[in-house]
């Protein structure tokens, strides 16, 4: 028999593995301590001819998975953005480069990390995603003991607002979107509205913001959560029926994605009692073709579909970056792209201010930057916590256009006050 | 409280389940292979209809026999490349099933890529969409839309049932078939041609669940991992049906459609049990069937009641 | 592709295989020796990564006196800041926690397997995988431990070490420690007379009856063992992402773990150490396929991925039992003999 061979003593071997590691990462670390492998020179740019400094930017964004009909359009958005970027800088006469490096991490948490990991291990000291709160938990500790700044564009959780960490959000906090949205509802005349809403951090907490702002304005919220991740929610739908029906609720607020919020509008449209209650929603299901359906528009024209959406008032930049997205793609720019697109260049204007590719300074120069910065997200100003201060919010519903059918903004919510501009 | 939409939502997902779990089971039957690729088979089929109606094939009479083509062409494919090389070199079926997971995670993201590209041809998103035959009428009772996809889900679904039945006791493919998951080994001695058995049972197999991806899409939303979020589900129903029974598959389709539909609701409404618990009750019920009457069907094994009767001292 | 930090790689990569190789040994000693097949690994590793994380942040919290609910925003500031105070704290925290979650997630294991040599060989995998999603779907509710939101901000065992690249090199070797101990458990338990117990069940449970065997109590210590490990693969995984969520713990991670053990040759520990060792890394080795495939016409990930199926698939074709076929009991007399006939082929 060949076995007795092969391992000899596994408590010897077990021994000699242990020190061989450690002698190993001893080793390791006397070599490569002191600086981890840049991918770029130290200094600033110069306005001379030079050879030109490439720096790069990593990405983790969910190419599949449940959040992969928006991340692949985001893919879109991030090269997009890379080339604008670079040209801005040209033309600022800097003799640089960003490049990306984008991994798909599966809308998984583990993934994300692992990609982080990888990111990190290439070198790369900021990372523009990851997409989901969860995502953004398990890469915080590596992000912070590896001295990576992490930005994402779409996390809202309010568990990760936590001050002077190298997490940075460009999105605003839902909290007031939930007021623009419950501004909305009460405007519009209603004052007993279910909230069928998201099972997860992000519904959870916007619904219980909404509860809280909607009774403010004395109004009475019921939320229904509904599980996440699953591929029909027809039985969910009959409940929300049921509910709204033994409540007498004249309103229902739908807190989802597009995924799950397509297929929702989808049952609810073949439902008496959901097809003849109006109903509002928050930015999630914005975008999403499948609403742009002869079938699904007409309903939704018919109840008077009604959202809010995180979007600056008469911001020319945004305008002319959906019309550009939509004629590169076919699609409306998904929710968060445009805080994406934003991201890219942070990041890319904190590695230039920052003056060295290390992660401390880009973290310092990273709010210098986004305060000054107006893009097609709007003002990207960072409060304490590195997540986004300010926020206007659109009031947007389907409208036909010829023979199809579009998203319409038609009014705004900004400091406390609802503008509706067309009133039908 | 249970009103025709819980009825009407039970009979549609408990007819899709049932036309996606019986080829699970008939394909476990005659294979002994736990095949993963059985998601994919889902969501290939769900595409091939999205991509013909972007095309502008309007007819389900073409797309679902499209459908079931690209299934069935699929299954055969793994059969010749993986399975077949596989079993000759003497590889038992839990290897068969890792190569099921090796070609699906293949399989999946051949399927994301193929969305990528169709992406940039069609313009439109692609990984979230819901396929609609326009030509198909919607018929309003009393306020509830039925779709005229659901009259074509109920008429595929007799068709599929009428041609399973016909063909497994009236003709002699189904007998072979039938010996062949009775005991591959003596099915071959007696003169069966049993590659081709397995072929013609994966080209069925593959097809059948094809299709049902199709009208899940339908009735649904279509995405890459539209197999994925259903394929825990469908293995509950086969899993009632022992893995082996076909008529008790098909009647554990409609007990767990049942139990996420008309079941939920009324804990909803009554207990105030949140509509997020809902796969619990999916799986509480599948489990609370096996435990009260283990179906012992394909697994054989033991007699579950074990008792040590010691009939002298020692 | 300059500047790659191949020393972090290799971290990195070995914490992960470490915690993988100790779910796999775990699940080959369910499917390869006891031939119990068993869907629902997932659970028990969720269990103890839920274990671990509640402890330590419950304790860590206790000790400094602050009270708020273990998942919300001070809790997580908080567990920061005194993460790297007290060393013997976070190091105790740590081994308590291996014991613990050991001790809590074999009994577990134990009491499921009740209700599972009920429904019969057959179903053991669903059912244990029915009983993993119902626990997912209840903690996905349950508040205290932050139900969806999950808890996060884990501090470290090890968060008193400055630096970062020891700290997660330290880490990695008590990982690959832990792994090693696992390792030598599992072959002691495999050439032992247990493991030709295990064997005979898997290979004729009505034989090992008539020999008058207890043969669910067999089933049900192995699974007691087998649980317990993968209770501790909980414990290592949650300290090494900092934080946990119910959505981490799904169905795919177990099918995951079942590759490795099919891949590397059930029945063998060393197949599973090989198994996981060689998914594992190609796992994290195949970003560079993003690299070499810029973004053309199609994401270069799903290319990653397609190339990762494919090797899974052609490998097996390769090596039809997985890489490393089953091995006979190391029994005194096998060695004797073992010893002998090499030493005479070396004469």
């Amino acid at each position: 028999m060949a076995e007795s061979g092969k391992l000899g003593n596994p408590l010897k071997l077990a021994a000699a593995l242990v020190l061989g590691l450690l002698l190993g990462i001893g080793a390791g670390y006397a070599l490569f301590s002191g600086g981890q492998p840049a991918t770029g020179p130290t200094g600033s740019p110069q306005l001379t001819p030079a050879p030109e400094t490439v720096f790069k930017i990593g990405f983790t964004i969910p190419l599949s998975g449940e959040l992969s009909s928006v991340g692949k359009l985001w893919e879109k958005a991030i090269y997009m953005a890379i080339e604008d970027l670079n040209e801005e800088v040209k033309a600022y006469g800097l003799n640089v480069r960003f490049e990306p490096v984008v991994l798909d991490d599966k809308t998984k948490e583990e993934d994300a990390l692992k990609n982080v990991q990888s990111l990190n291990q290439l070198g790369i000291k900021i990372v523009v995603g990851p997409a989901a709160s969860s995502q953004v938990k398990a890469v915080m500790n590596y992000a912070e003991s590896n001295k990576m700044v992490i930005i994402s564009p779409s996390s809202t959780a309010p568990t990760l607002a936590i001050p002077g960490d190298f997490v940075f959000r460009n999105t605003g906090s839902d909290a007031l979107q939930a007021k623009a949205l419950a501004a909305l509802v009460s405007h519009e005349g209603f004052s007993n509205v279910v909230v069928f809403h998201r099972d997860d951090e992000y519904g959870r907490a916007f619904a219980e913001f909404f509860a809280k702002e909607f009774s403010a304005l004395g109004g009475t919220a019921t939320s229904m959560p509904y599980a996440t991740g699953l591929s029909d929610y027809a039985s969910e739908v009959a409940g929300l029926s049921s509910k709204v029906q033994e409540l007498g609720a004249d309103a229902v607020v739908l807190i989802s994605f597009d995924t799950d919020g397509a297929n929702i509008l989808s049952h609810a449209k073949d439902d008496p009692v959901l097809s003849n209650t109006r109903w509002f929603s928050s930015e999630g299901i914005h975008g999403a073709s499948e609403l742009l359906q002869p079938e699904m528009a007409n309903f939704l024209m018919r109840i008077k579909f009604l959202g809010t959406r995180p979007v600056f008032r008469e911001n020319p930049l945004y305008k002319d970056f959906a019309e550009r997205f939509k004629k590169e793609t076919g699609d409306y720019p998904p929710v968060f792209t445009d805080k994406v697109y934003d991201a890219v260049f942070l990041a890319g204007w904190s590695i230039l201010r920052a003056g060295e590719y290390d992660g401390e300074a880009i973290k310092k120069a990273l709010p210098l930057v986004a305060e000054k910065f107006y893009g097609v997200s709007g003002w990207c100003i960072l409060d304490e916590n590195g997540d986004r201060l300010m926020q206007d919010y659109a009031i947007w519903g389907i409208a036909k256009s010829g023979d199809t059918f579009e998203f319409k903004d038609i009014g705004s919510w900004s400091a406390g006050a609802l503008t509706m501009e067309e009133e039908d | 409280m249970i009103g025709p939409t819980e009825v009407l939502n039970t009979i549609w997902i408990g007819i899709i389940y049932m036309i996606i779990a019986l080829p699970l089971t008939l394909s476990y039957k005659v294979t002994r292979i736990i095949n993963f690729v059985h998601i994919n088979f889902i969501t290939i089929g769900a595409y091939v209809g999205v991509i013909l109606f972007l095309l502008g094939v309007n007819s389900l009479l073409l797309v679902i026999p499209a459908s079931f083509l690209f299934g069935a062409a699929i299954a055969v494919l793994n059969h010749f490349i993986a399975f077949s090389p596989l079993e000759k070199r003497g590889a038992n079926p839990v290897i068969l099933m890792i190569a099921s997971l090796g070609l699906w995670i293949f399989y999946k993201y051949v399927v994301y890529a193929f969305l990528d590209l169709g992406q940039k041809v069609f313009r439109t998103n692609l990984f979230s969409v819901i396929p609609r035959a326009t030509s198909l009428p919607d018929v309003s009772v009393g306020g509830y839309v039925l779709s005229g996809h659901f009259f074509a889900a109920i008429l595929v679904a007799g068709v599929i049932l009428g041609v399973l039945y016909l063909l497994l006791s009236k003709t002699s493919v189904g007998r072979a078939i039938r010996a062949v998951a009775d005991n591959p080994t003596l099915a071959e001695i007696s003169g069966i041609p049993k590659e081709r058995v397995v072929s013609i049972t994966w080209a069925l197999c593959g097809g059948m669940a094809a299709v049902g991806g199709l009208l899940w899409a339908v009735f649904a939303i279509a995405t890459p991992e539209v197999g994925d979020a259903l394929i825990l589900q469908i293995f509950a129903v086969s899993v009632i049906g022992g893995l082996e029974s076909l008529l008790w598959t098909g009647i554990g389709a409609f007990i767990i459609s049942g139990a996420e539909n008309i079941l939920m609701s009324l804990l909803n409404a009554v207990l105030g049990v949140p509509v997020s618990f809902r796969p619990f009750i999916s799986f509480s019920a599948l489990l609370l069937i096996i435990l009260v009457k283990p179906p012992l069907g394909a697994g054989g094994g033991l007699p579950y009641r074990f008792k040590i009767v010691r009939h002298y001292k020692r | 592709m300059l500047g790659f930090d191949v020393i972090g790689f290799l971290i990195s990569w070995l914490t992960l295989f470490g915690t993988y190789a100790i779910l796999s040994m775990s699940l080959n000693l369910e499917i390869g020796f006891t031939g119990m097949a068993d869907f629902g690994k997932v659970a028990f590793y969720g269990i103890g990564a839920y274990l671990a994380a509640t402890i330590t942040a419950f304790t860590f919290l206790f000790v400094n006196g602050i009270k708020c609910p273990l998942h919300s925003v001070e809790a997580i500031v908080a567990l920061k800041e005194c993460a790297s105070k007290n060393p013997a704290l976070n190091v105790s925290i740590f081994v308590l926690c291996i014991l613990i979650t050991f001790i809590i997630t074999g009994a577990i294991g134990y009491l499921i397997s009740y209700p599972t040599l009920r429904v019969g060989p057959a179903f053991l995998g669903i059912t244990v995988l029915s009983f993993g999603e119902l626990l997912r779907i209840f903690m996905r509710h349950f508040e205290p431990t932050g139900g969806t939101k999950g808890l996060a901000g884990i501090p470290h065992p090890l968060a008193w070490i400055p630096d970062p690249r020891l700290r997660d090199g330290i880490y990695a070797a008590i990982v690959l420690v832990v792994m090693l101990l696992t390792y030598l458990l599992s072959e002691k338990i495999a050439n032992s007379p247990f493991g030709r117990l295990m064997r005979t069940v898997r290979d004729d449970e009505i034989a090992t009856l008539c020999l008058g065997k207890h043969v669910p109590r067999i089933k049900a210590a192995v699974f007691f063992l087998a649980s317990g490990l993968a209770g501790i693969a909980g414990v290592l995984l949650a300290y090494y992402l900092g934080s946990v969520n119910p959505d981490m713990f799904v169905p795919a991670v177990t099918f995951n773990v079942w590759a490795m053990v099919i891949f590397g040759g059930m029945g063998n520990n060393k197949g599973a150490l090989i198994g996981s060792a060689i998914i594992t890394f190609v796992d994290r080795i195949s970003f560079v396929v993003n690299l070499l495939f810029p973004q053309a016409i199609i994401s270069p990930d799903y290319i990653r991925w397609m190339i990762v199926g494919l090797l899974i698939l052609i490998t097996l074709l390769f090596k039809p039992q997985g890489l490393m076929p089953e091995t006979p009991i190391k029994t005194l007399a096998l060695t004797a003999v073992a010893e002998e006939s090499g030493g005479e082929e070396n004469a």
